[in-house]
C-alpha cells in the first residue's frame, strides 16, 4: 500500500533526524575531546586521535577538574540522598495518614518548585556567609536538599499510594508504629520509585549551576559545570580540547545514569514534574 | 498514572487515636517544612524586602520604598533585558514544544530499537547546561565551529555567520542551545499524553480510510491539546529563570543583547547591590508565579489528589 510507504518513509526520516538532533553536538564534544586540534572540519585539515586532552583534565594540577568532579558526586549525592530520606515519610504522611490541608501543602510545594532561583541566591548568599559556610560543601548540600524536596514529593506521594493499604492495616493491627510501617513495608515495596526519585535529585544537583557559581568561590566547593564554564585556559587560546574532555569528563556521570535507568528516570520524571 | 490517595483510614483498628496520629504526620512533615521554610521560602521573603531597602556593601541598610523600581523602570537596560527574556520565551518554547511533538510523534510508534532511542533522546536533557553551553560555544566558533561548516556545506550560505558576534546570531544561537536541552523533556511530556491516547480511535479510523495527515489533524492534536497546553506552560516558567546556558554562551552579549533578568539581577548581585537585584529578581518572580498558576490550574493536579 502507497501509504504505508509514506508512513514508513517518514519514521525511518524521523528516527535519523531525532538521532542527529539529540546526538550531533554530543558526539562533536567527544570528536573534539579526542582530537588533537579542534579545527578538524577545515576543509585540508586532518583529524588525529590523541588522549592528551584527557590525560591533562585528569592529571594537570593546574586544573583541578577531578577535583571539581569529586565535589560535584559528593555534594549531588549527600543532597540526593539527605533529601529521600528526609521526603518520605513527608510523603507517607500525605499518601497515609489524617492531615488538613494536604492538597494545599502539595500545590504550595509544587508551586515554590517553580520558583526562580535568582530570586533567593542573594538571600542565601547572606545567609551562607553569616554561617561562613560560603565555599564549602555545605552551602551547596543545604539549598540543594530544599530545592529537590517538592519534584521528590511529588514523586514518592505517587509511588507509595500505590502500596496497597491493606498491608499497614494488617501491620498496624499487629502493633507497628507508623515508623516500622514507613521502614519495613512501604520503602521496600515502593523501593524502585524510592531509587528513581534519588536518581532525579542526583542529576537535578550535579547540573544546578547559579548556586554553584554564587556560593563556591575556589576549588574546596567548586561543582564540575561551573569549573567547565569559567575555564579560559592559561595561554590566551582557549583549549577546545581541554574543555571538551573536562565536559565528556563532566558528562559522563550523569550521561551513564540516565541510560542505565532510563526506564526509571521517564517513569519518575512523568509522574512527578508534569502529568498529562 | 495513579494517584495520590489521601484518604481518613475509616477501618483504622480502634486502638489508634485519630489526635495522635496527626500528630505523628506533622511529625514525620517537620524536617521538609523546616527545609522548605529555612532555604526557600525565608529567602523569597528577604528578597522582596530587600528589594525596598538600599543595600550596597559599605553603606547602612536604609529602607527606601519603591525607589529600586522606579529607578529600574527607567532603566533602558532593564528594559532591553526583559525584551530579550520575553523574545526568548515567545520564540524558544514553541519551538521547543513543537521539536518534543515531533520526536514524541516517532517515539511513539513501534519498531525495533525504539527503547534504545528512548534513551538516546535524554542524552541532551542530562548532561549540564553549562557543559552544552561550551559545547554550543564551540559549535558557534565562527573559523572552525560545526554551525559554519553545516551552513557551508548545505550550500545555506557561503559566507560564515558570526553567531555569537551579532545580537541576531546570539539570539538564534542562544535559543537553538536551549532547544538543544529542553526540547527531550517536552518529548517525555508528549509523548506519555500520546500513549494515553486510545488505539481504538487510530483503528476505527483507518476503516474510515483516513490518512495519516487526517488522523493527525483530527484525533492526535485535539486530544493531545491539554497535554500540549500543560508542556508549553511549564516550559514557559523554566525559559523565563533561563541562566546557565545563556552565562555560558554569550555572558548576555553582545551589548546585552542576550541577558535575562535572571543575568541581569545576577551582575548586580556579584557587584553586592542586594537591593537592586533583588527589585529585578521580584519582577521575574512575579511574572513566573502567573505562568505557574496558570500551569499548575492547566495541569488539574487536583484530580491526582481525589
Amino acid at each position: 500500500m502507497k501509504e504505508e510507504m509514506i508512513q514508513k518513509a517518514l519514521l525511518v526520516c524521523g528516527v535519523t533526524l531525532t538521532i542527529l538532533f539529540c546526538l550531533g553536538p554530543f558526539f562533536y564534544m567527544v570528536l573534539t575531546a579526542f582530537g588533537r586540534h579542534p579545527d578538524f572540519l577545515l576543509p585540508g585539515k586532518a583529524y588525529t586521535p590523541t588522549l592528551d586532552n584527557f590525560r591533562v583534565v585528569i592529571f594537570s594540577e593546574s586544573i583541578p577538574f577531578m577535583t571539581y568532579l569529586k565535589n560535584s558526586i559528593l555534594i549531588s549525592a549527600i543532597s540526593a540522598v539527605v533529601s529521600v530520606g528526609l521526603v518520605s515519610p513527608a510523603a507517607y504522611a500525605i499518601a497515609r495518614l489524617p492531615l488538613p490541608g494536604k492538597a494545599a501543602f502539595l500545590f504550595g510545594a509544587l508551586g515554590i518548585s517553580m520558583f526562580p532561583e535568582i530570586s533567593l541566591i542573594s538571600y542565601l548568599f547572606k545567609l551562607m556567609s553569616a554561617m561562613n559556610l560560603v565555599n564549602t560543601y555545605m552551602a551547596l548540600i543545604l539549598p540543594y536538599i530544599a530545592w529537590t524536596m517538592p519534584l521528590s514529593l511529588w514523586i514518592l506521594v505517587s509511588y507509595f499510594s500505590q502500596v496497597p493499604r491493606d498491608l499497614d492495616r494488617a501491620a498496624q493491627i499487629d502493633g507497628a508504629s507508623r515508623l516500622q510501617i514507613l521502614f519495613k513495608i512501604i520503602l521496600p515495596l515502593a523501593a524502585p520509585g524510592v531509587y528513581a526519585t534519588g536518581l532525579l535529585a542526583f542529576i537535578f544537583a550535579f547540573n544546578e549551576f547559579l548556586f554553584a557559581l554564587m556560593l563556591t568561590i575556589d576549588h574546596s566547593a567548586r561543582t564540575i559545570p561551573v569549573g567547565i564554564a569559567l575555564f579560559e585556559g592559561f595561554h590566551g587560546q582557549i583549549p577546545w580540547g581541554q574543555i571538551m574532555a573536562g565536559a565528556s569528563v563532566a558528562s559522563l556521570p550523569v550521561v551513564a545514569l540516565t541510560l542505565v535507568f532510563q526506564r526509571r528516570i521517564v517513569q519518575g520524571l512523568t509522574r512527578g514534574a508534569v502529568k498529562g | 498514572m495513579t494517584q495520590p490517595q489521601p484518604n481518613m483510614d475509616e477501618n483504622r483498628p480502634h486502638h489508634i487515636n485519630p489526635f495522635q496520629e496527626s500528630w505523628t504526620a506533622l511529625l514525620f512533615m517537620l524536617p521538609l517544612l523546616a527545609f522548605l521554610l529555612i532555604l526557600i521560602v525565608i529567602p523569597v521573603v528577604g528578597t522582596v524586602l530587600d528589594s525596598l531597602m538600599r543595600d550596597v556593601a559599605f553603606l547602612p541598610k536604609k529602607w527606601i520604598g519603591l525607589t529600586n523600581f522606579q529607578v529600574l523602570l527607567k532603566d533602558a537596560a532593564f528594559w532591553q533585558s526583559t525584551r530579550f527574556t520575553l523574545s526568548f520565551v515567545v520564540v524558544s518554547v514553541p519551538l521547543e514544544v513543537f521539536l518534543g511533538l515531533l520526536i514524541a510523534l516517532v517515539l511513539n510508534e513501534s519498531f525495533s530499537g525504539r527503547g534504545i532511542l528512548r534513551a538516546v533522546v535524554l542524552i541532551p536533557w542530562a548532561i549540564p547546561a553549562a557543559v552544552s553551553g561550551r559545547v554550543f560555544e564551540l559549535i558557534y566558533h565562527y573559523s572552525y565551529g560545526a554551525a559554519n561548516y553545516l551552513l557551508k556545506i548545505t550550500g545555506l550560505s557561503h559566507e560564515p555567520m558570526n553567531w555569537l558576534g551579532t545580537g541576531m546570531g546570539a539570539f538564534i544561537g542562544v535559543v537553538l542551545a536551549d532547544a538543544w536541552k529542553t526540547t527531550p523533556f517536552a518529548a517525555l511530556i508528549l509523548l506519555a499524553g500520546l500513549s494515553a491516547i486510545n488505539e481504538d480511535l487510530y483503528k476505527q479510523a483507518r476503516v474510515d480510510r483516513a490518512h495519516f495527515f487526517q488522523r493527525m489533524w483530527y484525533i492526535t492534536l485535539p486530544l493531545l491539546k491539554p497535554v500540549i497546553v500543560v508542556t508549553l506552560l511549564f516550559r514557559t516558567v523554566m525559559a523565563l529563570r533561563v541562566f546557565d546556558v545563556i552565562y555560558v554562551l554569550t555572558g548576555g552579549g553582545p551589548g546585552g543583547a542576550t541577558t535575562p533578568l535572571s543575568l541581569f539581577a545576577f551582575r548586580y548581585f556579584s557587584a553586592a547591590d542586594f537591593g537592586y537585584g533583588a527589585a529585578a529578581s521580584v519582577l521575574l518572580f512575579v511574572i513566573a508565579l502567573v505562568f505557574s498558576v496558570l500551569y499548575v490550574k492547566a495541569g488539574r493536579f487536583e484530580e491526582e489528589l481525589e
